[in-house]
């Protein structure tokens, strides 16, 4: 269970060498908690109560936009390594309705040392109230793509 | 403000532990649908092994998720403020979780607070998640 983490660590050296530490930001996004989506996402992830509410990871799932994943993808650094969870958190000032329409800040932020992408997004409604922040942090893995013996 | 109910729990109490899973293959491809993550390392043996597993692991955020029905089955009267976990060691495809928390302090102003320790366990006792909550007290909705 431990070798992706002893993996990891020893190969990361090899993740590929960011441009900047800098953070990067997105243009808004403009996202909508639809009803058959909060359904859904209520139905895999082990929600007992109806569904007239929003889970709270379900913001994580904005992270598959194409704005958002391309800038994934671009900066963990092409096809020769993949995106590890390492770690998550999601803060609340409110809870998300159903049927809402929020707004998306994203900024992006790429380290070397260690190879790790962390993505913090804000969830506000279209007056500019925050209602939740999440943090995402990514460790970058290098795949190891030799056939295997 | 609302005070603490006189049933508030207190620093210590624990949160009965509940299962999840086991995460079959076809389990990760719906959450792969409804949540947009369809990293390859959750759904083709060939890239876990790729990546030095030895099968593809359960979604982090998958397991994760499951804090929220255990925090919420225990209490009603809660608002889940902030929620954190680090992903410790991975679970593979076919296993499940155990989940359980503690109140790790209580706080009654200004308002009723509590933070919990929560603790996600791989089949192997492993330990998977290490999270954190912090939950506030709200009047519960009717069911």
């Amino acid at each position: 269970m431990k070798a992706l983490h002893d993996h990891a660590q020893s190969r990361e050296e090899m993740a590929p060498e960011p441009s900047a530490d800098a953070p990067v930001s997105l243009p808004p996004i403009r996202v909508r908690t639809g009803a058959g989506e909060v359904a859904g996402f209520l139905r895999e992830t082990g929600g007992a109560r109806n569904g007239d509410f929003v889970p709270l990871t379900f913001p994580f799932r904005w992270l598959a936009l194409p704005a958002i994943r391309g800038l994934i993808l671009q900066l963990i650094g092409g096809d020769g390594f993949l995106p590890v969870h390492e770690a998550q958190s999601f803060a609340y000032e409110r809870e998300l309705r159903v049927e809402a329409d929020y707004v998306l800040s994203v900024e992006a932020r790429r380290t070397a040392k260690p190879p790790r992408l962390t993505l913090k997004i804000a969830v506000s409604t279209g007056q500019g109230e925050i209602c939740a922040q999440l943090e995402t942090v990514l460790r970058i893995v290098p795949l190891n793509l030799e056939p295997a013996s | 403000m609302e005070p603490a109910p006189p049933d508030w729990p207190r620093a210590g109490d624990e949160i009965r532990a509940r299962s999840f899973g086991p995460f079959a293959r076809e389990a990760l491809a719906r959450y792969a649908a409804v949540s947009g993550d369809d990293n390859p390392l959750h759904l083709d043996p060939n890239a876990a092994r790729a990546a030095g597993l030895a099968g593809p692991p359960v979604h982090g955020m998958l397991m994760l998720s499951c804090f929220e029905p255990l925090i919420m089955g225990w209490r009603r009267d809660l608002f889940i403020a902030r929620l954190s976990g680090k992903f410790l060691r991975p679970v593979l495809t076919g296993e499940g979780i155990r989940v359980s928390g503690r109140v790790m302090r209580r706080r009654d102003v200004p308002r009723p607070e509590l933070t919990l320790r929560l603790i996600a366990r791989a089949q192997n006792n492993d330990l998977a998640i290490l999270g954190e909550a912090t939950v506030l007290y709200k009047i519960p909705r009717p069911l």
